[in-house]
């Protein structure tokens, strides 16, 4: 009698715990759907190629043009700049903790980077704003809500993502790769450089595009650093302002209707389909990195 | 070993003391006086959403209307905010720049210019000769309820216009009534132009203090927002900072809580004190880009 | 001979460079860090008073106190929503899915989709489904919706790994004394796995706390001059609040903007200290 009660629990339980597995599937599911649902037939009126490929935004002239080829640029060229400024800062300093940092120093450093990946965006925006704009005005010239500006913030929200996951992959080397290198003469920064980072370089390039998904996907900081401004592809230039996919979308949203809510709302599509491939990217490197 | 040791810690002192060097550069309030008139000039621009750029470019032929087409000719690489502060501070970090804000938030941090000669005071606004305003809208859709009526009754009496007068904003009233608490009760809901917004909250809280059971929930994010929320019904009033169109007009009704001027900002060190109107259009339509071409 | 002293010269020179340039980023990381902490606390800290935390909200005292109130109203219930659903998820893909399973691949691949998704996708989603389609207008209640499907990976995969590191040895004790399989998962697992489990749930606390984009269009901007717990309220937690201080044109909004900066950043420290303790608890358990 009590065993079928138990195994009567325990097909209920894995029932409910199968069930809150599904959850997960059915929110990317729904999210998917509701909003290419409301996303494609603005495409569609639109058409596809004055969405993607017209760089001209001007949803309140009439006749209004919704063209996001220049934010679609713009996105990439600021998360670009924020893996050239992030990447080399943010995997020194991971070869730092994992094999240079004398545990005091350790104790230290490690819980700043895990402090670091906890600041809210709009914290990061916030000084962005204050520190990062007047600075590029002053060093670089132009009038410093700038792509280069934007790049330096998110270059700096990028360092905990590619230090904590570089960290652990370059530890994951087997101390046999190392000592074969000491075997052969070579000095520990060489066999760090030319040994053990080269070993560690699927879980490197993992966080790299972790990285890229949190630049590309960032909205709050950029929006207060980068001016905004919709720029024709030839302006387009290092310390000029732009306008991000995500920045579009939180600037015109809250008085957007009719099309023009609409095209937001596909800008958002546009940036889950760059989401989408940078995932299959990184499943694609955990399966070979498996076969290995 | 220890030589090595030693150096790398002086390495190390000296990158850093170049990294926290150039962080510390940038405080501001150097007396760098000289302003350079051929450097670029920094358009500064708010979001479609607002309704200051609405006015303020359309009163300045930045929007260029012709037959059915409409167009801001806005100069490209111009710099949009979402709100009156971000202007504020770029302005008041660039030595170069030239935005518009509300004249109500005008303060020492930047320096507001004449326009045509005539300086932006409250006086020029009401009397019409600072012609760069605009009106603030409250606007309702069909029959108001009490509680509703009642507010809108509060903001046109003279206690409502005192404190519109008093956030440097004209209250647009001629003969304003008496107003005396209600003590009504329940919700009213609030959305759109930021700059209505901190009169509104004043106005709120006046009302409030009259009226203590009434609550408010206010959602600024631009006129247009305002607009719509208040003919599709999801809010009681919308505030709006520019004139509403021929098709939002036919469903709304419209009333003008207070004028406001709006004011053209630079930065402090800026010389220039007054601008031609023309040389303003021609600075945001991108004809001007120097501030030597300024006269 | 000449030319290998120096080829190992060079070779030093390059190692001693390279050993800098090593050190010199693990430092800046540190630096940029205190940098920011600093600019935020010390411009933001002096500010903060007694009415600005626990006042009426007007335009004077800018007051964060019904927005602290909302924060925490959000966290409590989007955790009672998403930590059953996140921990369930966790149990089925450590202890009962079987490997290769056609399924648990669907189920990974949605939850690393998930963690992919950026906030303002979240949040143009929680604005078409919560706000429109299902009719909760802008309120407390869109937001709490959507934030809790945004940090549902963040608790499934901190769960999963706390349950899987639970040793074998354990599940095999209370198999073989007779215990069920799921009692041993309620009874032995699950309190192994428990440190894990908070740890996840702290981390998830800290991106509530910090989260903008993605509620500025579910939970809304409006700010309530006193706490309400009302679910159909719009009201703003502490981050929008930074934000629109920011970009409000009041004469001292910036200076709160830094003051409620500050108290965000004590918050991040509370949680980070409180990760650190739990995470340092499971290395020491093993």
């Amino acid at each position: 009698m009590q065993t079928r009660q138990s195994n009567f629990n325990e097909i209920v339980m894995q029932a409910i715990f199968f069930l809150s597995a599904l959850i997960s599937v059915l929110a990317v599911l729904a999210i998917c759907l509701f909003l290419f649902m409301r996303g494609i037939p603005a495409i569609s009126e639109i058409g596809f190629t004055d969405f993607i490929f017209n760089e001209k935004w001007g949803p309140v002239n009439i006749p209004a043009s919704y063209g996001i080829l220049s934010m679609i640029v713009g996105s990439i060229y600021v998360t670009a700049g924020a893996i050239v400024i992030g990447v080399p800062i943010g995997l020194m300093c991971a070869i730092f903790l994992s094999e240079f940092c004398p545990d005091n120093i350790y104790k230290i450093v490690k819980p700043a980077v895990n402090l670091l990946a906890g600041i809210p965006s709009i914290i990061y925006g916030f000084f962005g704003m204050q520190v990062i704009v007047p600075f590029v005005r002053e060093n670089f010239g132009g009038n410093g809500y700038s792509i280069l500006s934007a790049s330096i913030i998110l270059g700096i929200m990028i360092l905990p993502t590619i230090i904590s996951i570089s960290e652990s992959s370059i530890r994951a080397v087997p101390e046999s790769y190392a000592e074969g290198s000491y075997g052969i003469g070579a000095t520990k920064e060489e066999t760090v450089f030319k040994v053990m980072v080269p070993a560690a370089k699927s879980g490197i390039l993992t966080s790299i595009i972790l990285g890229i998904g949190r630049a590309i996907g960032e909205t709050m900081a950029v929006v207060m650093v980068a001016g905004n401004a919709v720029m024709p592809l030839n302006k387009i230039e290092l310390l000029k302002p732009i306008r991000t996919l995500t920045t579009n979308i939180v600037t015109e949203m809250s008085y957007a209707s009719g099309l023009h809510e609409s095209a937001l709302i596909s800008t958002g599509v546009v940036l889950f389909v760059f989401i989408i491939i940078l995932n299959a990217s990184l499943s694609l490197i955990s399966s070979k990195t498996q076969r290995n | 070993m220890k030589k090595s040791k030693l150096l790398s810690i002086i390495t190390l002192a000296l990158m850093l003391s170049m990294v926290f060097a150039g962080c510390t550069q940038e405080t501001p309030g150097t007396p760098a006086a000289d302003f350079d008139f051929d450097k670029d000039i920094t358009v500064v621009a708010r979001d479609a959403a607002s309704g200051t750029r609405g006015a303020f470019h359309e009163i300045m032929n930045i929007i260029v209307k012709e037959n059915d087409t409409e167009v801001d000719k806005l100069v490209v690489g111009a710099l949009e905010f979402d709100g009156t502060d971000k202007v504020i501070t770029a302005i008041e970090g660039d030595k170069y720049g030239i935005g518009y804000i509300s004249l109500g938030s005008v303060s020492e941090r930047i320096k507001a210019v004449a326009v045509d000669g005539v300086e932006p005071t409250v006086e020029n606004v009401r009397s019409g000769s600072y012609s760069v305003s605009r009106p603030f809208l409250l606007v309702t859709k069909g029959t108001e309820s009490k509680l509703v009526k009642d507010f809108l009754k509060f903001t046109e009496s003279a206690e409502g216009q005192a404190i519109t007068n008093e956030m440097k904003f004209i209250g647009a009233i001629d003969a304003p009534g008496e107003y005396t608490a209600s003590g009504m009760s329940g919700t009213i809901k609030v959305a759109g132009s930021t700059s209505v917004a901190p009169l509104m909250e004043k106005l709120q809280e006046a009302y409030n203090e009259l009226n203590p059971d009434v609550t408010f929930e206010t959602q600024a994010q631009g006129s247009s927002q305002g607009i719509k929320a208040a003919i599709d019904g999801s809010y009681d009033i919308g505030m709006a900072s520019r004139e509403l169109k021929a098709e939002e007009a036919s469903e709304l009704n419209r009333y003008v809580l207070a004028i406001d001027g709006i004011a053209v900002i630079v930065n402090n060190e800026n010389p220039k004190s007054d601008l031609a109107a023309d040389d303003i259009t021609n600075i945001y339509i991108g004809e001007i880009t120097k501030w030597n071409e300024v006269k | 001979m000449d030319r290998t002293l120096d080829n190992l010269k060079q070779r030093k020179v390059k190692a001693f460079l390279f050993k800098s340039f090593v050190w010199f980023c693990g430092i800046l990381t540190v630096g940029i860090l205190i940098y920011i902490l600093l600019f935020i606390l010390l411009k933001g800290v002096p500010k903060i008073n007694l009415k600005f935390l626990f006042g009426e909200y007007n335009s004077e005292t800018l007051s964060v106190f019904s927005s602290m109130v909302t924060t925490v109203q959000m966290i409590v219930l989007s955790l009672l929503i998403s930590v059953p659903i996140g921990v369930f998820c966790a149990i089925y893909l450590a202890e009962y899915a079987k490997r290769g399973n056609k399924a648990v691949k669907v189920i990974r691949l949605a939850i690393d989709t998930l963690a992919g998704i950026p906030s303002i996708v979240y949040g143009l989603f929680g604005m078409i489904f919560f706000v429109q389609i299902l009719g909760f207008r802008a309120s407390v209640l869109s937001g709490i919706c959507t934030i809790s499907i945004m940090i549902l990976p963040v608790i499934i995969s901190s769960s999963e790994e706390a349950i899987k590191s639970v040793p074998d040895t354990y599940r095999e004790g209370s198999l073989g004394l007779g215990a069920t399989r799921l009692r041993t998962v309620f009874r032995i697992v699950l309190p192994t796995a428990m440190p894990g489990i908070l740890a996840g749930i702290i981390l998830a606390i800290g991106r509530i706390v910090g989260e903008t984009a993605a509620l500025i269009f579910t939970s809304g901007t409006n700010v309530l001059k006193n706490p309400s717990l009302n679910l159909m309220a719009s009201q703003r937690t502490l981050a929008i609040h930074m934000y629109m201080l920011a970009s409000e044109g009041l004469p001292h909004s910036r200076d709160m903007a830094f003051a409620t900066g500050s108290i965000l950043i004590l918050v991040v420290f509370v949680v980070n200290y409180a990760t650190t303790k739990l995470a340092g608890r499971i290395g020491r358990s093993q």
